[in-house]
């Protein structure tokens, strides 16, 4: 025994011995020392331009990149520096690393112009890609910031904006797009709501999505069989007319789950994956923010009819009475991808989704595995969100990705506090160069999101730059494009481009959440509602007076929401 | 008419009558045994159970949650997709197997650090607690035992603004160091005072007589300590080095807070990026990931067995 305790306390001075051995050896985890250039002592600096050239004067954005970017190199190397390191956080699925590589590739391009211009001067980008949703991103940047650990720039969901604005963390960088005037008017303008509060620009737009209804085919196939009824053909223009409404959406899911053709006539995201949902809102003419006071808006009326058309298909077994805690892996899509469903309400980025995870059990050899693309096509037709009530109009809803730059961005490099502004120009340059369209358009494509330039969305459509993208053989730095190289493979085929061109005519239909520190908190009480009506536990009235009461409840959220209109009295659905 | 008792019988010879008492343990023994053993089996049937399904996902084509590990595909896929980096199977690579032994290597690291701050404190502190008489002894350790009651949780946002204050008087090229040591030291003040505790319960088992005869030879206090005394208490330390080193390897949200938030990862934070968002997360890639970070538990727990459970019943062989 005792040999024994002697073997395992020695065992454990060994492992010790070793790990710090290993963390003594081990080098690339320290941060970089700011470079030799000390502001206290000008003597440790390396050699100043010589003295025959007048020093340049502190430069100013003119709008003009390539202009800019060496009027910057060339000041700062003539103070004596000749590196800026910058670094970017981002956050999504595996397939979206372009949000920080494309900053990774502009500081690439950059250094390609300052080369040209033979300007002694370089940019680095030290990115950071992590996998999941954005929020945690943002807590950890917030955390980050407090010991100076932040990154310059992050992308990031732009519901983060507001608070991050009003805390201070956020550059704003209206100013500089003044100067790049052309450059703003590219993007959509429905989405530049995203990057505003209170009436200064705090980001640049990244990517976007919308919020499709999926329609199953051979559920339909199966309806037009039994009844005679073809409710797909024609759908999708129907819908953007306003002609197919929610009501009838009921009278097809009821008629899929009586004929036996699906299980289900409507499955939907759960939890706290509001923003679908949101989308009833929008489809029954509702608000939820008023740009005037800049409060949120709770719109008793649009609300009730959301929560009744939930609580009255769940009473009809259309949809789960527990969808709010399916499983994603085990119900959720495996429904949606075998045919359990009429409808699905998902987003654009399940398209390849489908395509890229097993949720379907291959009848013929048992096989789970991805739909083909051509299965997906197949499978599923999508439209817009239909309008809730006939003179309602059909919507969509963004929540776009944006580019934010931290106030202290270029905090890492010499003579920062002298030079700050500067260094603050330097990162929107990152960041108008990382929005280029190609890389803007590649991201999309790869990661099934939707381009928030006009000038990526020409890019999209053309076939020849598309099998160019193919094959890779578009213009990207070599460790770009080799990060890319596997998703371009998996993922850029005809039906997948097809789909997001045809996806971004969506956009024009698009809404916003609003940009509010309070919203998440009131978008929470809307999932927990919803979760109780489909249950049954409440009826849609008691359901609204629950949110109002909860509202009420928080006097920060009561100051922040502005409680409009009554439960209509004489509304019949369907 | 007689007395009966349990397990007492006539017996003897020759007219002679006496009671034979046997060993009235063992009768009821192997029933008591069965029977607990059958509680403690039951009981733990439901966690072998999702380890078991844990480490069985880590090879299948799905996450595994009961019946289908019999229609399940098992291979080495998901191991090898973790090992390259991709947290999907048709996604790109977000990590090289290197980052991987990084933080692996500083989690090891954190590990290692609380168990050496933990052992040595608690073998020193926990000896003073059991052999030496000062004032207000049982104050400070009624005090230590209440320090236990506090959740990690709780400390973290004062412990956080001292740590964000402190870091401004560190100089740049040492931050990270720092932001390791802070780490330890913070993650080990949460396992001290229950360590010494535990010690004390060792020292106080060891005759006081064995110290007062090498006293009286001549050997220090220090001496004796060191010569005499710790070599009896070593199921003891070893078992702290374990409890101390694991706390150090499974602990979440300190390594988040101080090591994450400055870009260094360890295999908790791992995890959670590999999980990310539970929606679109490829979960037997993360079960391969947990199964990843259960290993060195699993390994500690069958190779010390003996000693834990010493450990626990608070007790050594002098």
């Amino acid at each position: 025994m005792a040999q024994r305790t002697s073997l395992v306390i020695a065992g454990i001075v060994i492992l010790l011995v070793v790990v710090g051995a290993a963390f003594l050896l081990r080098g690339g985890e320290k941060p970089a020392a700011p470079a030799e250039t000390s502001p206290a002592s000008p003597a440790t600096q390396p050699a100043a331009q010589p003295a025959a050239q007048a020093k340049p004067e502190k430069p100013r954005l003119t709008g003009n990149i390539e202009q800019d970017i060496v009027a910057i190199g060339r000041y700062l190397a003539s103070q004596g520096i000749h590196e800026a390191k910058y670094t970017v956080w981002g956050a999504g699925d595996p397939n979206s690393v372009l949000r920080t590589l494309a900053v990774v590739e502009a500081a690439y391009r950059l250094n390609k112009i300052l080369e040209k211009h033979g300007v002694d001067f370089k940019i680095t980008v030290e990115q950071k890609f992590k996998r999941g949703g954005g929020d945690q991103l943002a807590e950890d940047f917030a955390a980050a910031f407090q010991s100076q650990a932040n990154p310059d720039i992050m992308a990031n969901s732009y519901k983060h904006i507001a608070r991050f604005a009003d805390e201070g963390y956020l550059l704003d960088i209206t100013q500089y797009l003044e100067a790049y005037r052309d450059f703003l008017n590219d993007f959509y303008q429905s989405l530049l709501g995203a990057v505003r509060y209170k009436g200064k620009y705090y980001g640049v737009p990244q990517d976007t999505e919308a919020r499709p209804l999926y329609w199953r085919t051979d559920v339909a196939a199966c309806i037009k069989e039994k009844t005679g009824e073809d409710i797909l053909t024609g759908l999708a223009e129907k819908i953007q007319k306003g002609e197919v409404t929610w009501h009838d959406i009921y009278r097809y899911a009821k008629l899929a789950v009586e004929t036996g053709c699906s299980e289900w006539g409507v499955l939907h995201r759960k939890g706290s994956a509001h923003p679908d949902l949101i989308q009833f809102i929008y489809a029954f003419g509702g608000k939820l923010s008023d740009p005037k006071t800049g409060k949120l808006v709770l719109d008793v009326p649009a609300v009730y009819k959301w929560l009744y058309v939930e609580w009255k298909m769940a009473r009809d077994k259309l949809i789960p009475e527990d969808m709010m805690s399916w499983d994603w892996g085990k119900q959720i899509h495996p429904s949606t991808v075998s045919g359990k469903t009429l409808i699905w309400i998902g987003g654009t980025w399940h398209w390849t989704e489908w395509q890229t995870k097993p949720y379907y059990t291959d009848p013929k050899t048992g096989e789970q595995r991805p739909l083909t693309a051509e299965e997906v096509k197949k499978y599923f037709y999508y439209t817009l969100f239909a309008a809730g009530d006939p003179g309602d109009k059909p919507v969509t809803l963004s929540q776009p990705f944006v580019w934010m730059i931290a106030s202290n961005a270029g905090k890492d490099n010499p003579k920062y506090d002298e030079l700050h502004d500067v260094y603050q120009m330097l990162a929107f340059l990152l960041v108008v160069k990382a929005s280029d369209p190609d890389l803007n358009a590649i991201h999309s494509i790869i990661s099934a999101h939707l381009p928030v330039r006009k000038a990526a969305e020409q890019l999209i459509s053309d076939k020849t730059w598309v099998d160019k993208l193919a094959k890779l053989e578009v213009e990207l730095s070599p460790e770009v494009k080799n990060a890319i190289a596997d998703i371009v493979k998996a993922t850029v085929n005809e039906i997948n481009i097809e789909f997001l061109a045809s996806a971004s005519k969506m956009l024009a239909y698009t809404h916003l959440t609003p940009i509010h520190p309070q919203y998440p908190q009131l978008a929470k009480i809307f999932a927990d509602a919803v979760d109780k009506v489909l249950r049954g536990e409440m009826t849609p009235e008691e359901a609204v007076n629950y949110i109002i009461s909860k509202v009420k409840a928080d006097p920060e959220l009561a100051k922040a929401v502005e409680i409009v209109g009554e439960i209509p009295k004489d509304w019949q659905f369907p | 008419m007689g007395l009966r008792l349990p397990g007492i019988r006539r017996g003897g010879g020759a007219g002679e009558e006496r009671l034979v008492f046997s060993d009235v343990e063992t009768v009821p023994r192997r029933r008591l045994t069965l029977v607990l053993g059958l509680a403690v089996g039951l009981a733990t049937v439901p966690l072998v159970m999702l380890y078991l399904l844990l480490v069985l996902s880590s090879f299948a084509d799905r996450m595994l949650s009961g019946p289908d590990i019999f229609s399940a595909r098992y291979s080495l896929e998901n191991w090898r997709l973790l090992f390259e980096g991709r947290l999907e199977p048709a996604a790109g690579q977000l990590y090289t197997a290197r980052d991987l032994a990084v933080i692996v290597l500083n989690t090891l690291l954190v590990a290692a650090g609380v168990t050496v701050i933990v052992v040595l404190t608690s073998v020193m502190a926990g000896y003073a607690f059991s052999r030496m008489r000062f004032r207000g002894r049982r104050r400070l350790m009624e005090f230590i035992i209440l320090l236990h009651a506090f959740p990690g949780v709780a400390l973290i946002i004062a412990v956080y603004a001292i740590y964000v204050w402190s870091l401004g008087l560190v100089p740049r090229e040492a931050v990270t160091g720092y932001r390791f040591l802070y780490t330890i030291l913070a993650r080990a003040a949460l396992e001290i005072p229950m360590s010494i505790w535990l010690m004390k319960g060792f020292f106080d088992r060891i005759p006081w007589e064995v110290e007062w005869s090498a006293m009286i030879d001549g050997a220090s206090r220090l001496r004796v300590w060191w010569q005499i005394v710790l070599p009896q208490v070593k199921p003891g330390i070893a078992a702290l080095a374990i409890f101390a080193f694991l706390a150090g390897w499974e602990d979440l949200i300190y390594v988040h807070v101080f090591l994450y938030t400055g870009g260094i990862k360890t295999l908790a934070t791992f995890i959670e990026e590999v999980v990310g968002n539970i929606e679109t997360a490829y979960l037997p890639i993360a079960a391969a990931a947990g199964t990843l970070y259960l290993l060195p538990t699993i390994v500690f727990f069958v190779a010390t067995q003996k000693l834990l459970l010493q450990a626990m019943g608070g007790g050594v062989k002098g």
